[in-house]
């Protein structure tokens, strides 16, 4: 199956991991705006707790999908205890990547005739 | 939030970081504080402090460990690689160390780990089980979108806080309210469906076309109907399958949209069918029609038969949208003063008109397995004592060789999270058995937001019970035991440890303090069972077969119509052979078809509206009563002759007559039922009969005879000869000879239906008392326990005794009275702490006051026989000391 990237020695990535990698996408943002994006990108189902949150941004961290950065908000806005961070050239890669592994597999799974139709949830 | 608690709670979250491992805390701790104060500052948790700390510490025990364990690996890694940073690396050898060691004293000891180990599943696994349905009752979300914002509007009436309402009521509301962003409306009923080769009955519910949007179901197939097809004037024949019913009555053909069923007599059109899960809000129903086809009178003003959810606005609070809605009601009031006079309006959030009724009951059940599982904690607390007390050498030596006294808490505190961590496992799988049973025996009525099962939040809760077991029960013993005296202990090996028994025998105290409380409870559940079991209904339920059935309107449109269909079937049923005798009646006691009204008596002073007095209404055929065996006390049963021709009239129950007309006869006075025109005239009096449920205060009842008040819905009861379930087929066969079209359900027995009305109380019974003789045992067993010690450590002193010339008697009595003083303190504890608990029992007990003397005093004596016996066993022992042996061990 074609690969955009080949990122072979990376593991698929977390549920946590890729939220926040798609929160990060397309605005730098702080801790706690980060946890608010995913909430608002899973319609509420996914909520990140301090402990989930900054212990997977130590790790991205760590392991260079996001950095801290510089650029801060408008003064305004800007609150000097906040910590900003932004996606690495190598974290849009793996976003990227990861996406695209996922829409293979849906497609897959469309295929196989396992995912049917339209998507109609259980009432959640 | 109020400000001054903030700062705690802030305080506290800062303590709780510790948890996490140093370099998260200096890279991240003060964003995650900051974190925490953005989320105090939410919406979703501002002045919901509970829900907050849920949600923190949900986080934290899932995060805590893991971060611990990639720090503990990385510290490896760098310890390996020669660099510093020693810190996280020692602490996980001494772990390890503390681990190990533990195992092997505990293996040491095998008969008094394994007590510890059983007695804590026991108490870790009981709790889990009853906390699993506590969850999926009480904690789960709804499963619901948003669930918190959903509520239901009732109708409200002097002697009914929760009426069901009426079409144009609604209507009306959901037209001038200011507070609910979708307001919908639901009649879940039988309907009937024929045109096949067996007429059948699916559980039908007719809707409006925003509770599907409210309740947030969707369409697997097709699609669900409009606002457009449910309103009047515009409605379309349209109905929705849900996904049981499509994949099971309906063989999952996926070609059914588009066809016709004959619903009610009337074609109706397949047009969606719903995703798996939803099956209206209380279950099982098979298919949803716009609420606009349920029939013509049930959507007049006053016909109050329906349930309705709203979805509240954003920022609009319960109290404001009660406001709005009972401002609203006093309009519709206004306006339409014969049908709705003395009806207001009631708004109540979805949750607690699904659960608020079992939160009694499960909270008293959590209380009383808590309680166990703190028996439980005491038993093992002492077995720790003991343990350390033998061991007291062996902790001063170490002290003596330097370890300091955290160290040796710690040490000493690995064993009981060890033990209890033993005691989790199991009890995780006498979980599992005790949750099948609980499975198995819960009452039909009591509302599951999600299944009862080991998810994730149940084993939490295990895990963390298991974990703050252990350090409950192996707090206080190591605390004690590393204050070891250094230079006593080295001298005198295993000496006396008199001044330990003072912690001991509080523990004891404690247990059989609480013991007598879950007893006392216990016993007050079984006489409530008991006395429940002995009301007299007012009738005779053996060998009495019931079904229901309803007319289609389509087919039976006129009075005249549904009466002849009633007469002839009760004619054709009372000629099955072994039917002794047969009628029908609108609702059967317990069998949850019931209707209530408020009267009028003439001659009275008209009440003021609302104020009318409520009375129980049926309508009977003829024979009722007899089939029944609810005696007829004078006057006489309804006749075929009574129609809507002649004068009408009721027969009522003793109690009503004797409320209204007391000393006299009620024979012959007339009532009227409020919103009705019509004076009928008394022309019987039959004894109280319990209706909705056994346990319920005799209220007044009024029966009508279905000649002059036919309706389409209807129970047949007949009764039998003998096994009544067999003549489900030849009763129905009898209905069938009159109309071959006509489905019946729900054929069964009243006594059925007499025991599942005792499935609440059964089951709470059944539950307290196992707990309550759970907890006996253990404080038996701790009683023993520490009498035992109490006997061994004074060996030496017995010897003397009985060497000076003591008998065995004076012995056996010694030990006896120090046992029996503990036990009579404890039980006076326990009684006066009973007579404040059991105020929580009040509402689940019948017959029997929450004071009972009988049990108050049978408990005590019970306990007491235990206590002795457990005593008794250790004294005797103590009595057969060989002064020899005793005096020459040390």
């Amino acid at each position: 199956m074609p690969r955009p990237v080949p990122l072979n020695d990376l593991p698929p990535l977390t549920p946590v991991v890729m939220h926040i990698l798609l929160a990060l996408a397309d605005e730098d943002r702080h801790g706690y705006a980060i946890a608010q994006e995913i909430e608002r990108l899973s319609e509420g189902a996914v909520r990140t707790g301090p402990g989930t949150l900054y212990g997977s941004i130590q790790r991205m961290v760590k392991a260079g999908l996001i950095e801290e950065t510089r650029r801060r908000p408008p003064a305004k806005d800007d609150d000097e205890r906040r910590r900003y961070y932004r996606l690495t050239t190598a974290g849009r890669r793996a976003l990227e990547t990861e996406s695209a592994r996922m829409a293979d597999l849906v497609a897959v799974a469309r295929a196989k005739r396992v995912l049917r139709g339209t998507n109609a949830p259980r009432p959640a | 939030m109020n400000h001054q608690r903030e700062p705690i709670g802030e305080r506290v979250f800062g303590a709780l970081l510790r948890l996490y491992p140093t370099a998260l805390r200096a890279e991240h701790g003060e964003e995650m504080r900051q974190h925490v104060r953005d989320l105090a500052g939410d919406p979703r948790f501002a002045g919901r402090p509970l829900r907050l700390w849920r949600h923190l510490i949900g986080d934290l025990i899932a995060t805590a460990v893991p971060a611990r364990f990639h720090a503990a690996i990385d510290a490896l890694h760098q310890l390996n690689e020669r660099t510093e940073h020693p810190d996280s690396g020692e602490q996980m050898d001494m772990l390890l160390h503390d681990v190990r060691y533990a195992f092997r004293t505990l293996r040491k000891r095998p008969a008094i780990t394994l007590i510890a180990v059983a007695t804590l599943a026991l108490g870790i696994g009981a709790n889990t089980a009853i906390y699993s349905v506590v969850n999926a009752v009480l904690l789960s979300p709804l499963p619901f979108p948003d669930p918190d914002r959903l509520v239901m509007v009732w109708g409200k009436t002097a002697g009914n806080p929760q009426a069901a309402m009426s079409y144009p009521d609604y209507l009306d509301m959901q037209q001038r309210n200011r507070s609910f962003s979708d307001f919908g409306i639901v009649r879940p009923i039988s309907v009937n469906f024929t045109g096949t080769d067996a007429p059948d009955r699916l559980v039908g519910e007719f809707s409006s076309a925003n509770v599907f949007k409210i309740l947030g179901v969707h369409a697997a197939l097709g699609r669900l109907f409009t606002d457009v097809e449910s309103t009047l004037g515009t409605e379309q024949p349209v109905v929705v399958l849900s996904h049981a019913a499509w994949s099971g009555k309906f063989g999952g053909d996926r070609g059914i949209l588009g066809k016709t069923l004959t619903l009610n007599g009337r074609p109706m059109t397949v047009v969606g069918v719903l995703a798996p899960g939803y099956e209206g809000i209380y279950g099982s129903v098979e298919l949803f029609l716009p609420i606009v086809y349920y029939n013509k009178s049930g959507l007049q003003r006053g016909a109050g038969t329906m349930f309705t959810f709203a979805r509240l606005k954003p920022g609009v609070t319960v109290e404001s949208a009660r406001r709005d809605i009972v401002s609203i009601a006093k309009q519709i009031e206004t306006e339409n003063p014969s049908t709705n006079s003395g009806q207001s309006a009631e708004v109540v959030t979805l949750r607690e008109n699904l659960v608020g009724g079992s939160r009694t009951a499960l909270m008293t059940l959590l209380a009383a397995v808590g309680v166990v599982l703190l028996i439980a904690c005491f038993n093992v607390a002492n077995l720790q004592l003991a343990r350390a007390a033998a061991r007291r050498t062996e902790i001063s030596v170490r002290a003596a060789l330097g370890a300091s006294r955290q160290r040796i808490v710690r040490q000493l505190l690995t064993e009981s999270v060890l033990l209890s961590i033993a005691g989790g496992a199991l009890g995780l799988l006498l979980t599992a058995v005790m949750m099948k049973f609980l499975v198995a025996n819960l009452p039909a009525n009591l509302y599951l937001a999600t299944e009862v099962g080991l998810n994730t939040r149940v084993l939490l809760f295990a895990v963390l019970l298991t974990l703050g077991t252990g350090v409950l029960f192996g707090m206080a013993p190591a605390m004690r035991s590393s204050r070891a005296d250094l230079s006593g202990a080295l001298r005198d090996r295993g000496g006396r440890g008199l001044g330990r028994g003072g912690m001991r025998d509080g523990f004891v105290v404690a247990q059989i303090a609480l013991s007598t409380m879950l007893l006392i409870a216990a016993g007050l559940l079984i006489r409530s069972l008991v006395s429940l079991q002995q009301v007299k209904p007012g009738f005779d339920m053996k060998n009495v077969l019931t079904m229901e059935f309803r007319l289609p309107p389509t087919k039976y449109n006129t009075p005249e119509q549904m009466t002849a269909f009633m007469l002839r079937a009760t004619e054709e049923i009372r000629r099955v052979p072994g039917v002794t005798s047969a009628a029908m009646a609108r609702g059967v006691p317990l069998s949850g078809n019931s209707g209530s009204i408020g009267y009028l008596a003439e001659g009275k002073p008209e009440p003021k509206p609302g104020d009318a007095p409520g009375a129980l209404a049926n309508a009977t055929t003829t024979g009722y009563f007899a089939t029944m065996r609810i005696p007829l006390l004078s006057g006489r049963d309804f006749a075929e002759t009574d129609t809507r021709e002649t004068m009408p009239v009721v027969i009522v129950n003793e109690m009503l007559a004797h409320r209204e007309w007391p000393g006299g006869s009620a024979l012959g006075h007339r009532v009227r039922a409020v919103g009705d025109t019509v004076w009928r005239t008394i022309i019987g009096v039959v004894g109280d009969a319990k209706h909705i449920a056994i346990a319920e205060l005799q209220r007044g009842q009024i029966y009508t005879p279905y000649t002059q008040d036919p309706s389409l819905f209807s129970t047949v009861v007949a009764r039998v000869a003998r096994d009544p379930m067999s003549f489900g087929p030849p009763v129905r066969a009898a209905i069938w000879s009159v109309d071959r079209d006509q489905p019946v359900w729900k054929i069964r027995t009243i006594e059925s239906l007499a025991q599942r009305s005792l499935g609440q109380p059964r089951f709470m019974m059944m539950l307290v008392a196992a707990f309550a003789g759970l907890a006996l045992v253990l404080a038996g067993v701790g009683i023993y326990g520490v009498m035992s010690y109490t006997v061994a450590q004074r060996t030496h002193e017995v010897g003397i005794r009985i060497a000076l010339g003591a008998h065995a008697a004076e012995v056996v009595r010694l030990v006896l009275r120090r046992g029996m003083v503990l036990t009579a303190g404890a039980v006076i504890l326990g009684v006066v702490g009973a007579l404040a608990a059991t105020q929580l029992l009040a509402s689940q007990l019948y017959g029997v006051s929450q004071r009972d003397p009988l049990t108050f005093v049978a408990v005590p004596v019970v306990l007491g026989a235990v206590a002795l016996l457990a005593c008794w066993l250790p004294a005797r022992r103590a009595s057969r000391v060989d002064p020899v042996e005793a005096l020459r061990s040390p």
